[in-house]
């Protein structure tokens, strides 16, 4: 035991610098992570701010069972769950098929201003995105009426304020921010791929096309596992932000989800332990989704996480 | 060879794919300059509407008009100070844990890179978070735009995997002529890391000065508030202000007063808090791919 201990000693103290490197990364992440999941205890009690977590009362699981009987509960799930499924499953084949389009494109001039102008927008902040949105569909002069004025149509639309564009709003403002940015990994799989497959491709007879589908994507197969398994996680907290600053009064119904009510009842309002709640089967949810989809990459490909 | 000759699906499907990206670029660049001409155009005459992308009576005034208002001034210092206090901070440390946890001799490596992979995976929310900033004095302070900056987990991987791929000789021979881990730490692996460097520092000073958030429910205190929640502020009165420039707009017009409107207060705005990015992400693009690629394909 002693002699143990005396090596465990003396390892640390070999390493002495590295821990120490270290040491204020991981009380960071158990400071600001793991003291918050031990945090989620809220959600079962009657939080009182004089008393903190610990003393407040317990209620069991009275805040579940509240979520659960309010009437709006299900529109909001039912949100929450369209919103991650334009986020990560519409979304998904899009910068993969952006990243065979650029890496089609053979004038490097051509291809490097198009890389630099489409990542542009993923480093606008989600008010900045939100600004240029709202002023471009304004309407009589946002630019997009403007546009469709000039066309004799009908410009006085007020884009926003419209329950039954928000959708479409609310993922193409995804697709603009996003798409170049989510492509640069795969371009860079693509750029991995070795030529010389290209060439016996070639020496086969395949023109182009035949390359693409019969060395370029199984070519970056994994990479699109991995990118997928960890988008999944995302499905119930993806767009807070950009909910959150697209709401208005006349597309609420639309753009409300669980974040947002979230934030609202919570942030806003106070009610710490139901947020908490919901918060909690976000989480949950979340990490099911992740485990399942793991499960099934490792089936059916080469690649998971764990 | 006959892949110099394309068949003509071939060109065409070429054409068709330098005109969608072409689109694409367009839906980027016709909106900014919608915006830069609108912050550029006299407010009120802004209000008759028809600015599309160029301004109809050019002036400056706008801009004057933002670098005027206290709270916007204001604004706009706290964004500069969290981005040179926090960022640099959190890039430092972000590089020595990376570094610590890349040496595959360390042990416990393994189990410490568990406990920031878990937090990509799973976190308590919103509200323990906000009990915890508030127990830990963090409302209401500056100290909030700087300490939960320092970390992230994908940053920190990042870095990692990019120190993994230096080699391990240069480490080898400095360790024999003596250098401690600290030493070989500042003289061999940052000189080195430049791209993933560059890449980090970005990544985090695009977060600190994009973030709105914490200023929005962190912080009552309106001197402490960054550029990003104040214009957040000036949108979300969007309607209120709509009605208010309007009349602002006439009595200007019968008496001659200010010209600068809400909006086009609010479009240079927006472009102030633009043009910063705009400026550096250039410099920064040529590092993506060595920074980022070399980080992430190989995890």
């Amino acid at each position: 035991m002693n002699r143990r201990l005396k090596k465990s000693i003396r390892i640390f103290y070999r390493f002495r610098i590295l821990y120490l490197m270290l040491l204020p990364c991981i009380v960071w992440f158990i400071i600001f992570n793991y003291v918050p999941m031990v945090g989620l205890i809220v959600a079962f009690k009657e939080f009182k701010y004089n008393m903190g977590i610990l003393r407040s009362p317990w209620v069991g699981l009275y805040y579940f069972k509240e979520f659960f009987n309010y009437y709006n509960t299900p529109h909001l799930i039912l949100n929450t769950f369209f919103v991650g499924f334009l986020k990560i499953v519409l979304f998904f084949p899009l910068p993969v098929i952006f990243a065979l389009m650029l890496n089609e494109v053979g004038i490097r001039l051509f291809k490097k201003f198009a890389q630099t102008i489409s990542y542009l927008p993923y480093f606008l902040s989600w008010v900045v995105v939100s600004a240029f949105v709202f002023r471009v569909l304004a309407p009589n002069d946002g630019l997009l009426n403007q546009i469709i004025g000039k066309l004799g149509g009908n410009s006085e639309i007020f884009y926003m304020m419209e329950k039954k564009y928000f959708y479409q709003i609310m993922f193409l403002s995804y697709l603009w921010k996003n798409l170049g940015w989510s492509s640069i990994i795969y371009l860079a799989a693509i750029s991995g791929i070795n030529p010389e497959l290209y060439e016996a491709a070639e020496v086969d007879g395949a023109n182009n096309f035949w390359k693409v589908i019969h060395v370029t994507i199984p070519g970056i197969r994994s990479t699109i596992g991995i990118i997928f398994i960890l988008s999944l996680g995302d499905i119930l907290k993806t767009g807070f932000e950009q909910n959150f600053l697209f709401r208005t009064p006349g597309n609420m119904d639309a753009a409300d989800i669980l974040d947002t009510y979230v934030i609202r009842t919570g942030l806003m309002r106070g009610q710490f332990g139901y947020a908490t709640a919901i918060g909690m089967l976000q989480g949950i949810v979340g990490l099911i989704f992740i485990i399942i989809a793991n499960k099934l990459a490792r089936m059916y490909t080469e690649v998971s996480l764990w | 060879m006959n892949s110099f000759k394309l068949s003509i699906t071939e060109k065409l499907v070429r054409i068709t794919i330098y005109f969608i990206i072409s689109i694409f670029i367009a839906t980027i660049i016709l909106p900014f300059i919608h915006i830069i001409a609108l912050s550029l155009n006299e407010g009120i005459d802004t209000s008759k509407g028809g600015i599309a992308l160029w301004p109809r009576v050019f002036t400056l005034k706008n801009y004057e008009e933002v670098f005027k208002d206290p709270y916007l001034l204001n604004s706009f210092k706290i964004s500069i100070l969290r981005v040179i206090i926090g960022t640099p901070l959190s890039v430092f440390l972000t590089a020595m844990a990376a570094f610590a946890l890349k040496s595959k001799i360390l042990p416990g490596r393994k189990f410490f890179t568990l406990i920031i992979l878990f937090t990509m995976l799973f976190s308590g929310g919103i509200i323990p978070y906000y009990i915890l900033l508030k127990s830990l004095k963090l409302l209401n302070n500056f100290l909030v735009y700087i300490i939960p900056f320092f970390y992230s987990g994908w940053n920190t991987l990042l870095m990692r995997t990019f120190f993994s791929s230096i080699p391990k000789s240069l480490e080898d021979s400095a360790m024999i002529d003596g250098a401690n881990y600290f030493k070989i730490f500042l003289s061999i692996y940052l000189p080195l890391s430049k791209p993933i460097i560059s890449v980090i520092a970005l990544f985090n000073g695009v977060t600190q000065w994009n973030d709105w958030f914490s200023g929005t429910f962190f912080v009552s205190q309106k001197s402490l508030h960054p550029l990003q929640t104040v214009l957040r502020a000036m949108l979300m009165s969007a309607e209120a202000m709509r009605k208010k420039m309007f009349i602002t707009g006439f009595a200007a017009l019968f008496g001659g007063r200010a010209t600068v409107t809400s909006e086009s207060l609010k479009m240079a705005t927006i472009m102030i808090a633009t043009i910063p990015i705009v400026c550096i992400y250039p410099f920064v693009q040529k590092y993506f791919v060595k920074g980022i690629m070399i980080g992430s394909i190989k995890e």
